[in-house]
């Protein structure tokens, strides 16, 4: 039975495994671009999203590729998984972001991480954020640029909507903290929620690439499960491939190319992986540079230490649920920016609902 | 009305918000009458962040902003549910409710009770001490809200009932009333005397009597209409012996006899029906053997003097203590003082008598609730009744008391029935009733000039005699 009341966030007791925040280093930075890109929002009128109009989790893009794989590509190596238990600390890291409302000149959207760590079972989480960002077409650049992406990197920065601007904003901070993780956590399993395809908006090819290789300097293994795909083989969507065999078991796509196109770079070897017999199947992004049997050994690693729900890790589950925004968590956020900047609320004027009332579906962007 | 508060804003269920609307120069009186969790958007999935997993996860956030005090804030808000009370307006009160102030420009406060009692003139007149309010400030009733009412004074077991009686009782012999009290278990006996025992204020103003030991009465001192009703009401006497009885009473008070043992011989030769003299010789023995009658005039109490007496001195109480009289007998003795106190005040010898009445249902008769409520009233017979069963009070009952005092409930049932009395709004009785702790009240009705208020009721400083014997607390345990 749950009892509603005042929510308890205990002190973390000392386990081995979650570092200290102060050695994670990352709120300062978040905090230094949170504050720096709320500089200019003091006494601005401030119109809210509407709570319960406002899209509750919006899902952090992961590549905008449109695959349908050659016939070579597909390998017929399905490769039976074993369980090994053997008390390997598995660490999942998600990051939400959602916009809390609207400036005469920009957005203002909070982004939160959360790390959850499993060490033989037993979970702990830590939270960073919320922090606020008040993104405008003057200053989304420099934010951008602060939190790790290149301003020569060639990926367009120009006039995006406020959507593509808040993803990449979520991208950009979530690589901050997998970057982070890789380097505080050894021997451990990390679980990075979307695929290891960067040079997308948010996802730099540098900034990946030297995070996947920190990982390894510290004996991690990194893998990347996808919820969603749009990689298809045949016309089929690669996931609905593997759903047919016995799982646990993993179906390797050999062969693709590094570079999909000029930009966007694999830096992982793509599969499909069915961990349990009623669970769904999913895309798997494991670090190239592993050898194949590493790569097997930590999704088996994985299998045998992990909780799995519906095939999914539980870890990175909950690492999802933490870092997620409620209409809840809006409000407060809300009478924080309110409270703290001075902001001027005023109504939302919502085109949509005047012109349609009741049938004003979709999202504004 | 609901009003949304914020954590840091203290307001207690009972307590009394002023929502004042400066535009239209007038505040609204409001009485929180529940408080619940605002349903704030989002908090259900706030609270389902569990894991699939029997383990607590333990948590830590690194949040430097402070942004999550906001959002535990948020979380916090209470939705307070209101009852209107009153309007002030232009300085006065006034029973008002037909207007409601602007959202946008009203501002709310608390209203200490304080102040409302102040403002709605609770306190004037002949004060009794009830004890403090949630806010700790004293309130006091006027006695004269008692005089001429007809008081309910109900709780479930161990909430402190009898404590508030008593309390109401000393009150009203503070300023002279006379008081009667249907004592059931006994528990009025000592209020003349202190914790340690010794003499009070009140003492000598209260006077107990025992039936069958200091409090027996002679057949001469007892009307026919009073032996009637004991036979009719208390021993159900058949109308052909009722009718039979009545001429051997003539007939002995006629030859100046009338004395219990004559009454025996006279219905043992008297020339009737067998079955008829059956009858009334197994009443006249029912009368004998409650011992409360006697023809000794030397034990014999002088009833009405002795309230005559008590009347002419100031005021004070008579204790009928009922503890050691079986529920025949209490039903005899109940008749025959109703009897004594009805001829009494209608013959205007005394000015007005307070009857206390506890668990009235074990010895008063059907027929006397509505007599007591409504002709009796009009001879200066003023009841208040103290029960743990809501039930056993009509509902007739409850439509016509003046006040009401209500001490914690949490049975739906009795919550309901409470709930019909004429002067409780039903909603604002079951949601503050269930909560009230023990020597906690609501009070309801003239007294509190029906603003209901939560009164702590305060320690009587007598030697009490209502606790509950126990078994264990002899040993030790």
């Amino acid at each position: 039975m749950l009892v509603i009341q005042q929510l308890h966030y205990g002190a973390t007791s000392r386990y081995n495994f979650p570092p200290d925040v102060e050695e994670l280093e990352l709120p300062e930075k978040l905090v230094e671009v949170s504050l720096g890109s709320m500089l200019n929002v003091k006494g601005r009128h401030f119109q809210p999203c509407e709570v319960e109009f406002a899209p509750p989790f919006p899902e952090k893009s992961t590549t905008d590729e449109l695959l349908d794989l050659p016939v070579k590509s597909f390998s017929t190596l399905l490769t039976p998984l074993k369980p090994i238990q053997d008390g390997t600390p598995i660490v999942g890291i998600d990051v939400s972001s959602i916009r809390i409302g609207e400036t005469e000149s920009g957005i203002i959207c909070a982004v939160r991480g959360a790390v959850v760590w499993n060490e033989k079972r037993h979970y702990k989480f830590l939270r960073i954020g919320p922090f606020p960002f008040h993104i405008t077409e003057e200053n989304k650049t420099r934010i951008f640029s602060e939190l790790g992406q290149n301003p020569s990197s060639g990926l367009s920065l120009g006039i995006s909507t406020p959507t593509e601007t808040q993803r990449r904003l979520c991208n950009l901070v979530e690589k901050r903290v997998q970057t982070s993780i890789s380097g505080t956590a050894s021997k451990s399993i990390i679980l990075w929620d979307g695929s290891l395809t960067a040079g997308v908006p948010g996802n730099p090819v540098n900034t990946v690439s030297q995070s996947l290789a920190l990982a390894r300097r510290n004996l991690n293994s990194v893998l990347a499960f996808s919820k969603s795909t749009t990689l298809r083989f045949l016309g089929w969507r690669i996931t609905e491939i593997v759903s047919s065999h016995e799982p646990p078991c993993l179906l390797e796509i050999e062969d693709l190319p590094l570079s999909v196109s000029k930009t966007v770079h694999l830096l992982g070897k793509i599969y499909t992986v069915k961990l349990t017999p009623n669970g769904c199947s999913f895309r798997l992004d494991i670090d190239r540079s592993l050898r194949q049997e590493q790569a097997i050994v930590a999704v088996e690693k994985l299998l045998g230490n992990e909780i799995l729900f519906q095939g999914y890790p539980e870890t990175l589950r909950l690492a999802h649920i933490y870092s997620t925004f409620t209409a809840n968590d809006v409000l407060g956020i809300q009478s924080f920016l309110a409270l703290e900047y001075g902001l001027k609320l005023i109504t939302r004027h919502n085109i949509r609902r005047t012109l349609f009332g009741p049938y004003a579906t979709g999202i504004e962007d | 009305m609901q009003i949304l508060s914020f954590p840091g804003e203290d307001v207690e269920k009972g307590g009394y918000l002023l929502i004042e609307d400066k535009k239209a120069e007038k505040a609204m009186i409001a009485q929180v009458i529940d408080i619940q969790f605002a349903t704030v958007p989002g908090i259900m999935e706030e609270l389902l962040r569990s894991p699939n997993i029997e383990d607590y996860v333990a948590g830590e956030d690194a949040d430097p902003l402070n942004v999550m005090s906001h959002i535990l804030y948020i979380q916090d808000t209470r939705l307070l549910v209101c009852k209107i009370y009153g309007t002030v307006a232009e300085g006065g009160l006034r029973q008002e409710n037909s207007w409601l102030p602007s959202r946008t420009y009203s501002t709310i406060r608390g209203l200490p009770t304080e102040s409302l009692i102040r403002l709605a003139g609770i306190t004037k007149g002949l004060p009794i001490d009830l004890g403090t309010t949630q806010e700790s400030s004293p309130i006091t009733i006027d006695a004269c809200e008692l005089d001429g009412k007809l008081n309910i004074i109900t709780g479930k077991k161990g909430t402190g009932k009898s404590h508030l009686s008593k309390l109401l009782v000393l009150g009203l012999v503070e300023h002279g009333a006379t008081v009667v009290v249907l004592d059931l278990n006994g528990e009025y006996t000592n209020l003349d005397l202190t914790p340690e025992g010794n003499r009070n204020e009140f003492y000598g103003k209260f006077h107990v009597l025992s039936p069958s030991k200091n409090f027996k009465i002679t057949l001469y001192q007892t009307d026919l209409n009073v032996i009637m009703r004991i036979l009719t009401y208390a021993l159900d006497l058949p109308g052909t012996s009722a009718r039979e009885f009545r001429h051997i009473w003539r007939f002995l008070e006629e030859k100046g006899m009338l004395t219990l043992h004559e009454l025996g011989e006279a219905i043992k030769r008297w020339q009737c029906n067998q079955h008829v003299r059956d009858a009334m010789f197994s009443r006249y023995y029912a009368l004998v053997h409650s011992n409360f009658f006697t023809d000794n005039m030397a034990e014999s109490i002088d009833f009405e003097g002795l309230l005559r007496r008590t009347d002419e001195n100031g005021g004070g109480a008579i204790i009928i203590d009922l503890s050691n009289t079986s529920p025949a007998d209490r039903q005899v003795v109940v008749e025959c003082v109703l009897a004594k106190l009805q001829e009494i005040l209608s013959q205007w010898k005394i000015r007005a008598i307070f009857l206390f009445a506890e668990e009235a249902h074990l010895y008063l008769r059907e027929t006397y609730w509505d007599d007591v409520v409504t002709r009796m009233r009009h001879f200066g017979l003023f009841a208040t009744f103290i029960t743990n069963q809501p039930n056993t009070i009509h509902e007739n009952i409850y439509r016509q008391a003046d006040n009401i005092f209500l001490l914690n409930f949490v049975n739906e049932h009795d919550l309901e029935i409470v709930s019909r009395a004429a002067r409780v709004d039903a909603e604002t009785a079951i949601s503050i009733v269930r909560d009230l702790p023990p020597y906690y009240c609501l009070v309801l009705g003239k007294v509190v000039k029906d603003f209901p208020i939560v009164v702590k009721i305060k320690p009587l400083n007598i030697k009490t005699m209502g606790q509950t014997r126990c078994f264990f607390e002899q040993k030790g345990i």
